[in-house]
């Protein structure tokens, strides 16, 4: 009975310190896990990819990046239940730029100023990001000081083509004959469209089955353009925004609160005139636009199906139009900017809403994580791995890397990436985000499907807003 | 004597304001006049917890007593109505509750503002409109829909309750589209609608020439909703009608068929007193799935050409506006519309009752 005392006591001590020992090791170096809620695409799991083939901490910890990747259509809707529950499962997430009001005022994202001021050389590279991403991924309120967001991803709409379509003898004759210029064929000659020049490409490849394109029978009904004009997210807005802000309208300007109005500037008549242009397009678009559900994913499939001749779409859905698997029209792509509107000096107007996405760290990371965290964005802001995704079909808002020459090398778009982002403008960030645009999408809605003209569409967007921005206190 | 003295003393209820472990009346007083106070004193996440130790209270309180009275049924049962009340009964009071104040869940922030929310949701310049709006629809969407769904769930019962060959198979076929996902459905008439890949375009484009599209008008885009609901659902009728058909004894209509009665008096004489209340439940059944119709909706227009419904449109609110007490109070207003048709429905199904 001793005995067996003693054994088990010489056991309870030996077992006693190694766990001591086993302790002090994994206090020494420790394993910290950052947990990240992203949206389901190539640009977040070229990252998850990259981390876990390249990343090693300098702190000496294992560190684990758990990444749920979420569908696009669910995306917010799962973030969203993820913050307001209070389950506080996420450090990291790939926020859209639009939701820092919100997510900020709720306390959920965390500001980074402190992160930024205590690294001067996470400071500098920060500070390398374009000021048009900057604004749009980090500031809250718009354009101060205030940081709460890295580029994860940044964006901007450009323009897809087919070459075997638009750089055919036949067709290039064609279209001169009936408008006397040039079809565009070259990435070049897509920068310098104007809307105009978009909506002549529309009326000229409008085939259907059977008539002759590019010098053979149309397989199927044929269009020449398209862009997002769908009801859900802000699949309209995104697209209508360029619209006014290239003929000279504006959307209610939140970095003017309170003093800025809704009316009068949401309805002004260049904006109604911007939106009356938008919506003449949408009849040389494939008839699922008179739908109201032409959205950035159908607009993508129906080019990547070899229906249409040119689509306006964002650069994070292109690289599945270079692939044979996915793509029919794989090896025949030119890619240019976005068309733009003649100003009165000659030169064109592109202004376009940014799309795109950052990341931001939660509230109730932990100190820890904080330090591991910020490890990791400075390394995915490093120039290294910023090539490496742009090479890999991403993109980088920091200026010495996009201005290196070799950038625009790694995709045909990419040529039209740098000049882009200086015409790059966002929609509000205020809490009230999702208000304004939901009632917005729905009134856009009703003008797309032909039920609402272009003035009333804007008077009542104008009207609501008005009350709305009032109501809590953004207006005067 | 003894006995029947103790059993009424037993019965007999504490004093309502009586302090003691078993006056279950007396914890629900105190819980009341606690609950209010704290709701409306304290910050949520006090006040939740105040009014959950005060539930437990006025639980245990009901335990002490019915234990003490020996009722012994009541305490078996009481796990089970524990877990109802906690997973139903609760988080329907929890949202009841709700309405009466002004919470947004994003913001967290919270304040007793009582009937404003209803009065908002129903008059107010800005929000009312879509609320009304999305309102109409929905009626629209139920009279449309549960009528296909009548129409054509009836007359596929009257058609399954005869023999013919491969009955059983065609059966199951029908039966089918009620057990796919409501999604998965969606995303098929999505295709089967679509002007450019969509087979029902591609037929009338080859026979008639022209280009059709479905979904572009708001007569066509609610045709489209009530068609792939119908699809769904109508089965679903089929089903309770059938059970009510084949009930019908086979010797009423021989004895109709001696007496030579006139096939359409047969159905009224016969058929259906057995099936009318079957119908009833179906309508029942069919109206309030029908308020909810939301899924559908959201995969085939995205409530786009005027086909938001009220459902869809409560998602909206309460979910990505984050208007959580708004949407509180439009599910309550909702939610009173159907008892209310549930009860003219019932009033209407049981004459016999109303005779009485």
């Amino acid at each position: 009975m001793t005995l067996t005392r003693e054994i088990n006591r010489i056991v309870m001590a030996a077992g006693l310190a190694a766990s001591l020992v086993l302790g002090a090791t994994f206090a020494f170096a420790g394993e910290v896990t950052l947990t990240m809620a992203v949206p389901d695409w190539p640009p977040t799991r070229i990252m998850k990819k990259f981390f876990d083939e390249q990343y090693k901490p300098k702190s000496g910890n294992t560190v684990k990046l758990q990444v749920d990747f979420i569908p696009w259509p669910d995306f917010y809707t799962r973030v969203n239940a993820s913050l307001t529950s209070g389950e506080r499962k996420y450090n990291f997430i790939v926020s859209d730029s639009q939701w820092l009001g919100a997510f900020v005022e709720g306390g959920y994202f965390r500001k980074i100023n402190d992160l930024l001021n205590a690294d001067p050389e996470f400071m500098k590279t920060f500070k390398d990001i374009h000021p048009n991403a900057l604004n749009s991924y980090s500031t809250y309120p718009h354009k101060s000081e205030n940081y709460y967001g890295f580029p994860q991803f940044p964006d901007v709409l450009v323009n897809f083509a087919r070459k075997d379509i638009i750089c055919h003898e036949a067709e290039q004759k064609n279209f001169m004959a009936k408008f006397n210029q040039k079809l565009p064929c070259t990435g070049e000659e897509l920068d310098a469209m104007t809307w105009d020049d978009f909506k002549n490409v529309g009326e000229f490849f409008r085939r259907k089955k059977g008539e002759m394109l590019a010098g053979k029978p149309a397989e199927d009904d044929f269009y020449g353009i398209a862009f997002q004009a769908g009801k859900s997210y802000d699949f309209s807005s995104m697209q209508i925004n360029g619209f006014i802000w290239q003929m000279g309208g504006d959307i209610w300007d939140e970095t003017q609160a309170p003093t800025s109005k809704a009316e009068g500037v949401v309805n002004s008549p260049a904006a109604v005139k911007a939106l009356e242009k938008y919506l003449s397009l949408i009849a040389y678009m494939p008839p699922l636009a008179k739908t109201g559900t032409m959205d950035i994913f159908k607009s993508d499939e129906l080019f990547r199906q070899g229906k249409v001749a040119m689509s306006v779409n964002w650069i994070g859905l292109a690289e599945a139009s270079l692939d044979p698997k996915t793509s029919r029209v794989s090896d025949n792509l030119v890619f240019g900017m976005m068309p733009g509107t003649k100003g009165a000096d000659g030169k064109l107007v592109r202004w376009s809403n940014i799309g795109g996405q950052p990341f931001v760290l939660t509230t109730w990371t932990t100190d820890a994580q904080i330090k591991e965290a910020v490890e990791f964005v400075k390394w995915w802001l490093s120039s290294n791995i910023q090539h490496q995704f742009a090479a890999a079909g991403g993109q980088s808002a920091i200026k010495s890397v996009y201005s290196d020459p070799k950038y625009v090398t790694y995709r045909p778009w990419n040529r039209a990436w740098a000049p882009s982002l200086d015409w790059q403008k966002d929609v509000w960030h205020v809490p009230q985000f999702f208000e304004l645009l939901t009632q917005q999408q729905d009134q856009y809605d009703l003008a797309i499907t032909g039920r609402q003209d272009a003035k009333t569409t804007q008077d009542n967007i104008a009207k609501f807003q008005q009350r709305l921005l009032k109501e809590v206190g953004l207006i005067k | 004597m003894q006995l029947m003295s103790t059993i009424q003393s037993a019965k007999t209820a504490p004093a309502l304001l009586k302090l003691s472990a078993d006056n279950w009346r007396f914890a629900v007083l105190v819980g009341l006049v606690v609950s209010a106070l704290a709701v409306v004193t304290l910050p949520a996440s006090g006040s939740f917890w105040v009014v959950g130790a005060i539930s437990a209270l006025v639980a245990a309180a009901f335990a002490v007593n019915a234990y003490r009275r020996r009722y012994y049924g009541g305490l078996l049962v009481a796990p089970a109505i524990a877990v109802l009340f906690v997973m139903n009964i609760f988080p329907l009071l929890w949202s009841l509750g709700l309405s009466f104040f002004a919470y947004q869940s994003n913001l967290q922030s919270i304040r007793f503002v009582g009937l404003n929310n209803y009065i908002k949701v129903l008059t107010d310049e800005v929000a009312a409109p879509g609320n009304w709006n999305a309102l109409i629809n929905t009626a629209m969407f139920a009279v449309c829909t549960v009528s296909a769904q009548m129409i054509v769930g009836f007359l596929l019962a009257m058609l399954f309750a005869k023999q013919f060959p491969l009955r059983k198979y065609l059966l199951i076929l029908v039966l089918t589209p009620m057990m796919l996902s409501v999604v998965a459905s969606g995303v098929f008439f999505t295709y089967y609608y679509d002007p450019t890949f969509g087979i029902l375009s591609y037929v009338i484009n080859s026979v008639a020439g022209g280009q059709f599209i479905v979904m572009d008008s708001k007569a066509g885009a609610v045709a489209g909703i009530v068609f792939a609901d119908a699809w769904m659902w109508s089965p679903f009728v089929m089903l309770l009608v059938l059970a009510g058909l084949v009930s019908v004894p086979k010797y009423l209509y021989e004895a109709a068929a001696i007496d030579r009665v006139s096939a359409w008096r047969r159905f009224w004489s016969i058929t259906f007193p057995y099936i009318r209340g079957l119908l009833m439940l179906a309508l029942l059944f069919r109206t309030i799935e029908a308020f909810k119709l939301a899924d559908l909706v959201i995969v085939l227009t995205k409530g786009g050409n005027d086909t938001m419904t009220i459902s869809y449109h409560l998602i909206r609110i309460a979910n990505e506006q984050n208007k959580t007490s708004e949407g509180a109070a439009i599910s309550y207003i909702i939610l009173f519309i159907v008892i209310v048709l549930t009860n003219l429905y019932l009033y209407v199904a049981n004459p016999k009752n109303r005779e009485a």
